[in-house]
């Protein structure tokens, strides 16, 4: 029995070169035909989504989200995580293991697994901790996290410094055939630091956090992991010099990606101007030469992957002097339309390059293509994205369903906007009603 | 920055504030000059109220504030950080939102980290002022040395000030520096590299320039004035011991045989609070044809009385 007809829209799936307008069928959670103008009989009665002038993808997949579950302080649970993951288009996330307690064993891996089952919505991963209690000491039971789920293995929030550690936890994460994830951030070099190093710095009298600090471990890590050979993974890329130490590690065949985040694709450290708390992130936005060098990365296949860090906040973490305030921007209900704008709009790449980036790229880091996730073929998992490229809003963080209300994007018209998330068949998110016709 | 865009006064910092507007809040500061001078009050703001938020610790700022608004006819409320409910856990801006509900004409702010006075006048009705934020500026004390200069000079332009110590981290520093550079005047920024960056170079808009040196011998000759700043330890992570050279005083203090090398009417400024025999030689900060400390003094009562009456009557 078919559940529900995308019809009349664009289908891109960048992983098996299909772009073409169709239809989609889907049944029993999969999908069961893509074609032409649909004249099967299975179609009779079915629900049917139009889809006309929007693009019908492959759900949209974020390796890198902050979920504050478990958590006391935090709103942000899994639950609300996931309806702002769905919002935007999002069907599988990964979230980060900095929670309170972090998540460095295999019962919390499996206490994030289930509450995002419960959730109903958006497909929960999560990735375990590299070290323990992610305290930069000792390694982290990452082989019994690996067994019960884990897709990764970071300390996000803070680097693994220790090079001794670094060695033992690629070594243990290669043998586990999963990913590590850095977050590249020299601690000495960055102590005080608030925001990009340089003159607005000095202007603003903030600490400075030199892009030096992210490419020193990310060169170390480099070196590392030569002889090692576990699939290092290098989280949102700020600066133009580490995109440069990314491309000559791939040159030479090395199993090292990189990420990208939206505000660092579409912001400059002169948000941070006026002392504006909602533009204060970890790696920090830095000048208008790294912008162009992230999206240089991304134009000739140095950056392979977008991620949001989605990093919600309660407003008291925000509404405080910017020394003060939380590292972190809410990003999953906007990253789409600001994708758009500074990567396809911006002739950077073409539409079915980004959404590469944001499906069979991130489900390849993750492994979660082996499930099928990241594609759409016949008979594989229905997890699809329907978005209208060309529909015009304007942000409201208000308006969101993450708890988050921080967002230096605040009142930006952008283009591009969800119409329907659907996950394993259902449909998790809708924007209008009236688009559903029987 | 002086104005808001809701029409208050603001006065937040020297930066962005235009040479027009600069000029005519010194010539409003110049006319109460004789006042301040001659212990005059009047009743320009009787029946008005100005907060004074100090976060931070401060003695001559809170009390130049607190003359200039009892010149001025005002009364004054002091909230300091001890004994206030900000030692209960009480944020910052929750004083502050508390202290406009009480109805208050002004707000004096002055706290410990960048940008304070910024966040607080995002949130409050009433005119907000900077008494020092972080390291971040000090427009009152900008203003009172630019004054000090002036009525020295008639006009600072294509005069060079040097200003000499822990530049990074001196909010007096960046002050005179946005300040001195819109009125036209050029700033040499001395002290060890570590404490004076070569970014600095950079954050102000001109027409003056900023330059840069770790040679204050080198420097000196080239001073029309000389601002002698203290190392400011509370603010180095490790209590200044990276950053600082052990013969301080040899490099960067300005000594009897420095001063003596000055032409004689080259004024020695500091904005307090000094340590004698660091970065300033008692002899040289007492010398009454050299010194005008205490002239800056008097002249900070008369700038925050220009500031109040523009912020407070308009």
């Amino acid at each position: 029995m078919a559940d529900l007809l995308i019809h009349g829209g664009r289908v891109i799936d960048p992983a098996g070169g299909f772009d073409q307008t169709a239809d989609l069928l889907i049944s029993d959670g999969v999908v069961a035909a893509i074609g032409g103008p649909a004249h099967d009989e299975r179609v009779d009665g079915v629900e049917r989504l139009d889809a006309e002038g929007c693009i019908v993808a492959p759900g949209l997949i974020d390796v890198h989200v902050h979920f504050r579950e478990p958590d006391p302080d935090h709103r942000e649970t899994i639950a609300a995580g996931c309806a702002a993951a769905a919002a935007g288009g999002f069907t599988s996330i990964c979230c980060m293991p900095n929670t309170r307690p972090p998540i460095d064993s295999p019962e919390l891996v499996d206490f994030v697994q289930r509450r995002g089952r419960l959730a109903r919505s958006t497909r929960v991963f999560t990735a375990g901790c590299a070290s323990e209690a992610r305290r930069g000491q000792r390694p982290a039971r990452i082989t019994a996290m690996s067994k019960a789920g884990a897709v990764a293995f970071t300390d996000d929030g803070d680097c693994v410094v220790d090079a001794g550690l670094m060695a033992g936890v690629l070594k243990t994460v290669r043998a586990a055939g999963r990913c590590f994830m850095q977050h590249c951030q020299e601690p000495a070099m960055t102590r005080g630091g608030s925001m990009n190093a340089g003159a607005l710095a000095t202007r603003l009298a903030l600490g400075g956090w030199p892009a030096e600090a992210e490419q020193v471990i990310l060169e170390r890590d480099v070196r590392l992991n030569r002889a090692i050979g576990c699939r290092y993974h290098a989280q949102h890329l700020s600066s133009r010099g580490s995109v440069e130490l990314v491309r000559q590690a791939r040159r030479e065949g090395q199993p090292v990606t990189a990420e990208a985040s939206p505000h660092h694709l579409s912001l400059t450290e002169h948000q941070c101007d006026g002392y504006d708390t909602a533009a204060k992130v970890n790696p920090p936005l830095r000048t208008a030469d790294d912008v162009a060098g992230l999206k240089d990365g991304i134009a000739d296949g140095t950056i392979t992957i977008l991620a949001t860090d989605h990093a919600p906040h309660p407003p008291q973490r925000k509404l405080v002097e910017f020394e003060e305030a939380a590292f972190g921007i809410v990003g999953l209900e906007t990253a789409l339309p600001l994708y758009l704008d500074a990567l396809v709009q911006d002739g950077v790449i073409d539409l079915a390059a980004m959404l590469a980036m944001m499906t069979c790229h991130p489900a390849h880091l993750l492994g979660i293509d082996r499930m099928g996730l990241g594609a759409l073929t016949v008979g594989g998992p229905a997890d699809v994205t329907v978005f209208d490229p060309q529909l015009e809003w304007i942000i409201r963080a208000g308006e969101f369903a993450s708890t988050g209300r921080h967002c230096p994007f605040e009142g930006r018209a952008v283009r591009g906007r969800t119409i329907a998330t659907i996950v394993a068949g259902r449909t998790v998110y809708l924007t209008t009603r009236e688009r559903m016709t029987t | 920055m002086a104005q808001t865009t809701t029409g208050r006064f603001d006065l937040l910092g020297l930066d962005g504030m235009s040479a027009d507007e600069l000029g005519s809040l010194l010539d409003e500061a110049e006319g109460f000059v004789g006042a301040v001078e001659r212990g005059e009050s009047s009743e320009r703001l009787a029946g008005k109220i100005v907060a004074n938020l100090f976060f931070e610790d401060s003695t001559r700022t809170r009390c130049s504030f607190t003359v200039a608004a009892v010149r001025l006819g005002a009364a004054t409320l002091d909230l300091t950080g001890a004994g206030s409910s900000l030692s209960k856990g009480e944020s910052m801006l929750d004083t502050a939102l508390n202290v406009e509900a009480m109805g208050v004409d002004a707000m004096v702010v002055r706290s410990g980290r960048s940008g304070t006075p910024h966040l607080v006048a995002r949130s409050v009705g009433c005119p907000v002022i900077n008494a020092g934020d972080g390291r971040h500026e000090h427009p009152t004390q900008g203003l009172l040395d630019i004054l000090t200069l002036r009525r020295r000079w008639g006009d600072v332009a294509g005069r060079t000030v040097v200003i000499v110590g822990d530049i990074a981290n001196s909010r007096v520093a960046r002050s005179n520096v946005h300040g001195l550079t819109t009125l036209g005047a050029d700033v040499l920024l001395v002290g060890p590299p570590a404490l004076v960056p070569h970014s600095f170079t950079q954050i102000a808009a001109g027409p003056g320039r900023v330059t840069v040196s770790h040679d204050l011998d080198d420097a000196l000759p080239r001073a029309d004035a000389v601002m002698m700043l203290r190392i400011q330890l509370e603010r180095h992570d490790d209590g200044g011991s990276g950053a600082i050279p052990p013969d301080y005083r040899r490099q960067y203090g300005l000594t009897v045989d420095r001063a003596a090398g000055l032409e004689a009417d080259v004024p020695v400024m500091h904005p307090g609070p000094m340590n004698r025999g660091v970065e300033i030689d008692s002899e040289v900060a007492d010398d009454p044809a050299r010194s005008v400390i205490m002239q800056q003094v008097t002249h900070g009562v008369a700038v925050r009385m220009a500031v109040l009456n523009r912020a407070i009557a308009g």
